[in-house]
């Protein structure tokens, strides 16, 4: 007898979204999955940018004026963001899983999510200084 | 003092569309909302389905979520619920099958409690004027022989943190932060290395503490301080110092 309310199986991933607790370690771990896909995404975005050197010196100096458009360094700017809220988030949960940490999880993460954004705001800085 | 409050009260029964039911009902200013739900059945709906045992968070049995968060109802004051007039929605628990209403089937939560292979007692709290008997002075000397053995269990196996866990949610195979804490403690406990070998082996399932993705939720929600999550993080530096150490060993 199928007791629970149908669903669709496929779309169970969302329920790694559900924000409806807004606790701090929700909060986490929700950023840790949208970062995640977008390094992903990014990932493959990168490689789709580089064929493009195939192309030769003409499409790659076409493609780098456009990189230097406020629209693209903006996206750098994301990019960093991902990276830093990855890794950092990705080495909270390393050090709690070597038992550092567990009882201060959430300072941890306010402590990470401090670097990351003291970081963030050198690297934009960095970045559309050129 | 009496409160006028609003349930609304997640409805459902196989084959039929789910559906929010509101229930207008006055309880006495110290009611909990499971008395709230009670005066729902007793005064509106003799349908609505719904669990309860002992009324003061011993058993578990009435777990459901409040306003979206994972309660015990028994001990949730109604009064924390006051917001302007809007209604307290009841939902069932997440992550389990739903039998009718708000009662879900829990039986995958004894299941991977009992993979564990332990029984679950409670502890022993201080007396009311702060002292504890040494048992050592009632049972010497057998008492040392016993003390490994005798560790008590806060959890109610309520199934709460598996409906808390956004893991659980994604992953019904996943063993979730109850069963993953019973063997923590199953593991605290033992002197027996082959036990422990065989628990530590269950946690570093594919299913086991490396599934949890670290939210936190399951401590968050335990009505009962058990902290599964730190118990996870415990087996997971049990089980990298083991693999750390057969590495070495070579």
């Amino acid at each position: 007898m199928n007791l629970s309310l149908p669903e669709n199986k496929r779309l169970r991933f969302l329920r790694w979204f559900d924000f409806r607790s807004g606790r701090l370690g929700m909060i986490a771990y929700i950023l840790n999955r949208v970062t995640a896909i977008g390094l992903v995404v990014y990932l493959y975005l990168h490689l789709a940018v580089l064929s493009i050197l195939a192309g030769g010196p003409a499409q790659w100096d076409a493609f780098v004026q456009i990189a230097r458009s406020p629209l693209f360094l903006t996206l750098d700017v994301i990019l960093l963001a991902g990276i830093l809220i990855h890794g950092l988030n990705g080495l909270r949960i390393a050090l709690t899983g070597f038992g550092v940490g567990v009882r201060g999880q959430k300072p941890l993460f306010v402590a990470f999510m401090l670097v990351a954004a003291v970081a963030l705001i050198a690297g934009a800085l960095k970045i559309f200084a050129g | 003092m009496a409160l006028n409050v609003t349930l609304k009260i997640f409805r459902y029964r196989p084959n039929q569309p789910a559906r929010c039911d509101t229930f207008d009902v006055t309880v006495p200013d110290a009611a909990n909302v499971l008395d709230a739900i009670e005066q729902a059945w007793d005064k509106h709906d003799r349908d609505l389905m719904f669990r309860h045992a002992c009324h003061h968070a011993s058993c578990g049995t009435c777990a459901v979520r409040i306003n979206g968060r994972e309660k015990l109802p028994c001990i949730a004051p109604v009064r924390d619920y006051l917001d302007g007039g809007k209604p307290i929605t009841i939902e069932p628990l997440r992550n389990f099958p739903i039998v009718g209403d708000l009662v879900v089937d829990v039986t995958g939560l004894f299941q991977r409690q009992e993979a564990t292979g332990f029984v679950i007692t409670r502890p022993t709290e201080d007396s009311l004027d702060g002292k504890r008997v040494d048992h050592t002075q009632c049972l010497a000397p057998a008492s040392a022989a016993i003390v490994p053995f005798n560790r008590f269990e806060n959890c109610v196996e309520c199934g709460i943190c598996l409906s808390a866990c956004p893991t659980m949610a994604a992953d019904d195979k996943f063993f979730g932060p109850a069963g993953l804490a019973a063997i923590q403690r199953e593991v605290d406990k033992t002197d027996d290395p082959n036990a422990r070998a065989r628990l530590l082996d269950l946690a570093d399932d594919e299913q086991g503490v490396w599934r949890c993705h670290s939210a936190w939720e399951c401590t968050e929600a335990c009505p009962q301080n058990v902290n599964p999550a730190e118990a996870i993080m415990d087996l997971r530096k049990q089980i990298t110092a083991r693999r750390f150490k057969k590495l070495f060993a070579r």
